[in-house]
């Protein structure tokens, strides 16, 4: 599904990624664990498209296609969804309009009709409920006044009604209560399907307790070094990055 | 200044006489006032912002009643009346009276002092050379006056149209009275063709205590026109005066509201938005004048300038000795599409009184790029995506609109603004 080949990435001149390569298949969560500054975030980002971030070589295929060819909505259009380390403040534009644009974009990108506002409706309450979201959450501007949980809940909300092929998500866990992480968790499990990927990115092992990755990742200095199991995520955390890699 | 001008315009001032029984010696002394100001300059402090060169480079002639009627807009949802003037000439057949003659009196500005002499001396004179010339110049307007106690829910829409009126200019002028408890809304619209003429409108109005007027104002002049308008509002003890306008059209466009609050508990609330599109400037002023104590005021301002466009606005608020216990805020922002894109603020507030809360507000910036990644980053294309946000940024100063036709049609044209530039990258 997403096939990364000696992937690097400068940020403002700054090369952050350094030859990074990385194989999802349909049905597939892969986890991607480091500490700050290992180049995890711009990972995310360059795969979204932010467009202050530099690929200076290497190659990106989403489901064959060259994704680094497309815009950022395009990418949506094919199935790849980024949950924000940050979720974005805006005030005036309404969590309801938000989504219905943002669906109905996706829509039309595949060659379907708008979705109608009934239908949508249903659609939203319904996503909004599993994720245990106050439905007059979604009348408000988005993320405007939202505690960290609630920001990281809504990003959930988004992924559940865009329906995503890939979801990468950057520190989703991170600012979570237990209760919220573990509804959060249940909002990832529900994405994950046969046909669907999911990229966690994280610096902690304890979302990996309830959202069990099939590979664990070590990035240290914009390269990914060492892979394997779940039982890989344990080992970091009881030894540390240093010992492990 | 330059003679030819004088000479001109001294030519439409006879030309005139007697159209506006009563009027003729307050047109001769607006005439003599305007040949010692003249037009307002680069130089002239109030008018900086707004290039009105074009106004000194020739006459403007008065513009001659429409060859063919032209196509009218529709109205922006139900209205009590509409009064069409094209070309600065009332159009009757144009007008719809509706029911609106059974409760408010309904005259043409030119019979108004024919059996009230001694008003003409209520007419603003104005201090500039624009508005001096208006009140020389000035031939038709609707005077409405609302009695006492009546309330006219629907707006009441003055359509201006300008057609074929390329050089020539259209100077109207209308009068609003509303008695004590009246309600009236009016809708101000003014559109035009491509040819370079120049509306110069004034609206006065005086709100008798508890009384309230809405004033809406949709200016989309022509690309070549120069729009210059002012408004002129006297409000009395618990009296409102909501005013909301948005600006698109015009080469050169300003509008500036006048408000004094005169009596205790009055009230003034002056929105508005302005686009500038590449090459065009728009010029927002108010002036709220606090004459008494406990009086209100709150101005929400939002401009958005594309390359080369300009907008400004400038926010005068005065509190006198004795207006204590005066509440008047301010908030001004402009978003700016580049780096050739201006714009100007220049809050103002000269406070004699000191048990007072006054507050403003201005800022300047782009569109959130944050923002932009966000929405694309759900499948949002850029051009809706900056839309969607220049929307909410507009939305603050449309929301005190009280009717959702006019205010949907007002958040539409601002929607198909942003729309004819999709195609460009910020």
């Amino acid at each position: 599904m997403l096939t990364i080949k000696d992937l690097h990435v400068a940020v403002a001149g700054k090369e952050i990624i350094k030859g990074l390569d990385l194989e999802i298949r349909p049905g597939e969560v892969h986890a991607i664990m480091g500490l700050n500054g290992a180049g995890k975030s711009t990972l995310a980002n360059t795969i979204a498209g932010r467009d202050d971030y530099e690929v200076t070589n290497g190659t990106i295929e989403f489901e064959g296609k060259d994704l680094l060819e497309l815009e950022p909505h395009e990418r949506v259009g094919e199935g790849l969804f980024l949950g924000f380390q940050y979720p974005v403040e805006i005030p005036g534009v309404s969590n309801l309009n938000f989504l219905r644009t943002a669906l109905n974009s996706v829509r039309r990108y595949r060659g379907l009709e708008d979705m109608s506002a009934a239908e949508f409706m249903k659609l939203v309450k319904v996503k909004a409920a599993a994720l245990q979201m106050d439905p007059e959450m979604l009348k408000r501007f988005v993320n405007v006044g939202f505690s960290g949980g609630e920001k990281k809940r809504n990003e959930m909300v988004q992924m559940a009604v865009l329906n995503p092929k890939l979801a990468v998500l950057d520190e989703t866990d991170s600012g979570l209560d237990i209760d919220a992480l573990k509804t959060v968790a249940e909002g990832i499990n529900a994405q994950r399907r046969d046909d669907t990927a999911i990229l966690l990115i994280t610096h902690y092992q304890r979302l990996l307790s309830y959202v069990q990755p099939d590979v664990v990742h070590v990035m240290i200095d914009g390269r990914i070094v060492k892979s394997g199991g779940k039982e890989l995520a344990l080992e970091l955390e009881e030894k540390g990055y240093a010992d492990v890699a | 200044m330059d003679d030819q001008l004088i000479t001109g315009y001294e030519g439409q001032v006879a030309a005139l006489r007697g159209t506006v029984p009563g009027t003729d010696d307050l047109r001769a002394q607006a005439l003599k006032d305007f040949a010692d100001k003249g037009f307002p300059t680069a130089r002239t402090e109030d008018w900086r912002y707004s290039d009105v060169r074009g106004l000194r480079q020739q006459v403007f002639g008065l513009a001659a009643p429409a060859a063919t009627v032209p196509d009218l807009p529709e109205t922006l949802g139900d209205v009590a009346a509409r009064f069409v003037f094209v070309n600065g000439r009332y159009a009757e057949e144009l007008s719809d009276l509706g029911d609106l003659w059974q409760a408010v009196q309904i005259r043409p500005l030119a019979n108004h002092f024919m059996s009230n002499a001694d008003r003409v001396a209520e007419l603003v004179r104005g201090d500039d050379g624009v508005a001096l010339l208006n009140t020389a110049l000035l031939r038709d307007g609707i005077v409405l006056s609302i009695p006492a106690g009546v309330e006219i829910d629907d707006p009441i829409e003055i359509l201006h149209v300008m057609t074929g009126a390329d050089a020539a200019a259209a100077h109207v002028r209308h009068v609003i009275e509303l008695g004590e408890g009246a309600v009236a809304n009016i809708v101000e619209r003014f559109v035009g063709d491509d040819t370079a003429y120049w509306t110069n409108a004034m609206l006065q109005a005086r709100i008798a205590e508890s009384a309230k007027l809405t004033h809406i104002r949709l200016q989309e002049e022509g690309a070549a026109a120069i729009h210059t308008a002012k408004a002129f509002v006297n409000v009395d003890a618990e009296g409102r005066y909501v005013a909301a306008s948005l600006s698109t059209g015009g080469r050169v466009a300003r509008f500036e509201a006048h408000v004094r609050l005169l009596g205790e508990e009055a009230d003034a609330v002056i929105d508005g938005v302005a686009l500038a599109a590449t090459g065009q400037s728009h010029d927002m002023r108010t002036h709220v004048s606090h004459k008494v104590p406990a009086a209100t005021s709150s101005q929400v301002f939002r401009t958005i300038a594309d390359s080369r466009g300009k907008t400004s606005f400038a926010g005068k608020v005065t509190v006198d000795k004795d207006a204590q216990k005066t509440d008047a805020v301010q908030s001004f922002k402009a978003l700016v599409f580049d780096k050739t894109a201006e714009a100007n603020a220049k809050p103002e507030l000269e406070i004699f009184a000191d048990d007072v809360k006054c507050g403003h507000g201005a800022t300047v910036g782009e569109l959130d790029a944050k923002a932009i990644f966000y929405l694309t980053s759900r499948g949002i294309d850029p051009a809706t995506a900056r839309q969607m946000l220049v929307a909410a940024f507009t939305a603050a100063a449309l929301e005190r609109v009280p009717f959702d036709a006019v205010r949907d049609a007002m958040a539409a044209r601002i929607d198909a603004w942003m729309a004819a530039r999709a195609d460009k990258s910020v």
